[in-house]
């Protein structure tokens, strides 16, 4: 009996430890090389400018530009982005680059990877485009004042009438045109994807893979499982000390959003927002890893200044937070330096050309001009095509 | 009774009722409405859901929650971008409560399409706004405040706002018993701020209570031609000078619209703005999107193109600061608004016959009452002395000292 017992345990321990191997595989099987996007040049084009275009913020001072900046790899170097004017954000803001990935189901094989922190939109390009629009903590636009100021502009008429076939500038061709710019933005000659890693960053991908474990968020074509963990990184101690980013954290998620109590929140609750479920408290999703070269602070809350500071806190274990929180899988990794500078070094060669210094800036054109003949006028492209 | 004798009964009652109603014995030869008289006004009326311990009126001491509104009147807290958009922006203390332009000052980077109104004695008013949207001044406020051509506040921030600035956190608990400031209740400050801006002691207000010597004899016969030759009183009538109903009197197009004698005059931003308020604000067909190039007033509120180019009867009372006059502020002066009456107005968009793409036909909405009025240069002199007797001193207030936002640890530590 005893021996069969003990058969029956070995049995079960293989059977885990290939489960695990598998797991380990297929998960290592599923990163590699994004395939390319394809895009309409002319929409693209279109959507550049719009990009650049301060027209598109409700008082016409900021652009999408403004906290992604192309020469700043579609991001910016502070810890806290900023927000629509007079206001401040209590969060970092996230690169652009690759993030038309998130939402194309055919290159993530059905998987999704929803945008924002705290992972509240998962649909689409599209509704993302409109999120930062019109919310009042970005852009803060009402998109049918954007139409009309954009319909004041005969070059924009012609340009939206060339680009999608015979219609007028609108809110929803607005939102088709910057997506299409946006799937632009994708990594370019990226070592890892060429199967160009030195040693030491072959190294790194084995641990990357196994001793590290970061494989086990950072998994897929781009690096992210999509979902939200608790890896208690410290709150930003700015975001309440500035009564100003503070005010932004109450209104985006206590009001906008409808998280309970939050006149007595002391920290960023992540998604928890999005579940109201209390055990979700500190949770944010897993950024994508491509590019980072480009985009230092990291974490969502610009906390870690470089990718030294990040290994490290991984290699801790983490940071610390109340118990059921923070997710179990942390846990100290013994790293020796040499080995940490292994896992850098794989990191940083998941970052390609800077594919921001190849953007064109587009000079928005906030010269207002009356409309030709417009007591006659009626909008219609043969008035405006001379 | 046998039922004859009771039909016979109920039609005498209907007729009597017909013959002697107010209305009926109110009615001057050709009049189409019943006309309020004329009056002095009263205090200014609270509504008893926004009640004041302290119904005082300019310049004696405000209340508690008249100080609260005379500090979210002048707070850019309350508006998008934090700069240039409080109340007091387009409100301003030094234009009459209104702005000496044309139109309005927008949100940056819009313009607004009307001219803004003074807030002078508006408690007395039904009806808010040239095409009269708004019922009440706590529904006003923030029709205002969040109009992306105005103020363009979202309501989560503005009331995230106030609740970090812990002098509004103070005042809104002893005003409203808040715990944290609710929006809502910064409107109803407003609301109060704004019914302690009322004047009831123009030379109008104290002639009215008796004393004769209060106006002067040209302004005396000035009221005369009012109410007679001039015919003003016919929709300029009561207290406020307003029976607050809609008329198209045929003023031109604004000349921020059209540029006036030159169309490269024109304000871009103010065609955008229009453009906005037909189709995308209040969600009009595409054929009036565009054909209108005008602003169409009440027809925005009804939809009824029998509405179309029609306002709100003007107040009268404050006029002397409130230059330019009329929904776009198309007339520099009250001399101008004589003349433009004299000549028994003008033609607009509105005054002409409209055909639809489907055939149908609209008359011209221009009112019959206007017509030429033939005033002599004294009459005319008479009468703007009688409206300007309808204003007693400016009345100014400095901007207030406002509350500051500090970080929550520094005055609500946690235990």
């Amino acid at each position: 009996m005893k021996a069969q017992t003990k058969k029956v345990a070995l049995c079960m321990v293989a059977v885990i430890v290939t489960a695990f191997v598998l797991v380990q595989t297929v998960q290592a099987a599923s990163i590699g090389p994004l395939p390319p996007l394809k895009f309409n040049a002319k929409k693209a084009e279109l959507g550049r400018k719009l990009f650049f275009d301060t027209k598109n913020s409700g008082d016409g001072q900021i652009a999408c530009s403004s906290c992604h900046d192309h020469k700043l790899g579609f991001t910016t170097r502070k810890p806290l982005s900023d927000a629509y004017v007079s206001m401040l954000h209590f969060r970092n803001a996230p690169t652009l680059i690759n993030t038309a990935y998130k939402g194309s189901k055919s290159v993530l094989r059905n998987k999704r990877i929803p945008w924002h922190w705290d992972g509240r939109i998962g649909t689409n390009l599209n509704d993302m485009t409109r999120d930062a629009l019109v919310t009042s903590e970005t852009m803060n636009m009402d998109m049918r004042i954007m139409q009309e100021r954009l319909r004041q502009f005969p070059s924009y008429v012609i340009e939206f009438n060339d680009a999608f076939g015979a219609k007028e500038p609108s809110n929803g061709l607005v939102r088709k045109a910057i997506p299409e710019f946006l799937k632009t933005l994708t990594s370019k000659n990226v070592p890892f994807d060429q199967g160009k890693l030195n040693l030491t960053a072959k190294a790194g991908l084995e641990l990357f893979l196994g001793k590290a474990g970061c494989i086990r968020c950072h998994n897929g074509a781009m690096f992210t499982d999509g979902k939200p963990h608790n890896t208690g990184v410290p709150e930003n101690p700015e975001v309440f000390k500035d009564p100003v980013r503070h005010i932004t954290l109450i209104s985006l998620l206590g009001f906008a959003q409808g998280l309970e109590n939050i006149m007595n929140l002391r920290r960023d609750p992540g998604y928890m927002t999005v579940s109201h479920d209390a055990k979700d408290m500190g949770k944010f999703s897993t950024p994508t890893l491509r590019e980072l070269k480009y985009t230092a602070p990291y974490m969502h809350n610009g906390l870690m200044a470089s990718l030294d500071e990040v290994i490290d806190f991984y290699n801790k274990g983490g940071g610390p937070d109340r118990p059921g929180l923070k997710d179990s899988a942390m846990v100290p990794l013994r790293l020796t330096d040499t080995e940490k500078a292994e896992l850098k070094e794989f990191l940083l060669a998941l970052s390609g050309d800077d594919i921001g210094a190849a953007v064109k800036y587009a000079k928005p054109d906030m010269d207002y001009m009356p409309l030709p003949n417009w007591v006659n006028n009626d909008y219609t492209i043969t008035n405006y095509r001379k | 009774m046998k039922s004859s004798e009771k039909l016979m009964f109920i039609l005498l009652v209907f007729a009597a009722l017909l013959i002697f109603s107010p209305a009926g014995t109110a009615h001057a030869e050709g009049d189409p409405d019943f006309d309020m008289p004329l009056g002095a006004l009263p205090p200014p009326p609270y509504p008893v859901d926004n009640p004041t311990l302290k119904k005082n009126v300019w310049p004696s001491p405000m209340g508690p929650k008249q100080e609260l509104g005379y500090l979210t009147f002048f707070d850019p807290k309350l508006s998008g971008d934090q700069g240039p958009s409080a109340c007091s922006d387009c409100h301003n203390p030094l234009q009459g409560w209104g702005t000496n332009e044309a139109h309005s000052k927008g949100y940056p980077g819009t313009a607004h399409w009307r001219n803004s109104q003074t807030i002078v004695n508006n408690a007395y008013l039904q009806k808010l706004f040239w095409g009269g949207s708004s019922p009440s001044l706590e529904a006003q406020a923030p029709s205002a405040a969040r109009a992306a051509r105005a103020g363009n506040l979202e309501r989560d921030q503005g009331e995230a706002r106030l609740r970090l600035a812990p002098e509004y956190v103070r005042r809104f608990n002893e005003v409203f018993g808040d715990r944290w400031p609710i929006l809502q209740n910064a409107w109803r400050s407003i609301a109060s701020f704004e019914r302690y801006m009322s004047q009831i002691d123009t030379p109008f207000d104290k002639y009215m209570n008796g004393d004769k010597s209060a106006m002067s004899a040209s302004a005396i016969r000035g009221l005369d031609i009012f109410k007679g030759k001039a015919n003003c009183f016919e929709c300029h009538n009561g207290p406020m000078l307003t029976d607050e109903k809609f008329y198209n009197l045929g003023v031109k197009r604004g000349e921020g619209l059209d540029g006036g004698e030159d169309p490269d005059d024109a304000m871009p931003l103010v065609q955008v703005n229009l453009r906005w308020e037909i189709y995308g604000n209040k969600g009009n067909s595409e054929w009036i999107f565009r054909s209108f190039k005008d602003d169409a007033g009440m027809w925005f509120r009804d939809k009824q193109l029998s509405s179309r180019g029609k306002f709100r009867t003007a107040p009268l009372r404050f006029t002397r600061f409130t230059a330019p006059f009329m929904h776009h502020g198309q007339l520099d002066s009250l001399r101008a608004v004589i003349d433009f009456y004299d000549r028994g107005g003008d033609e607009n968009e509105f005054t002409k016959e409209l055909i639809t793409p489907y055939g149908d036909k609209y008359p011209g909405t221009k009112s019959p009452i206007m017509k030429k009025l033939n005033l002599t240069e004294e009459e005319k002199k008479d009468l703007e002395n009688f409206l300007l007797a309808l204003t007693a001193d400016p009345m100014v207030l400095p901007t207030p000292k406002l509350p500051q936002f500090q970080a929550m640890a520094d005055w609500m530590p946690r235990k």
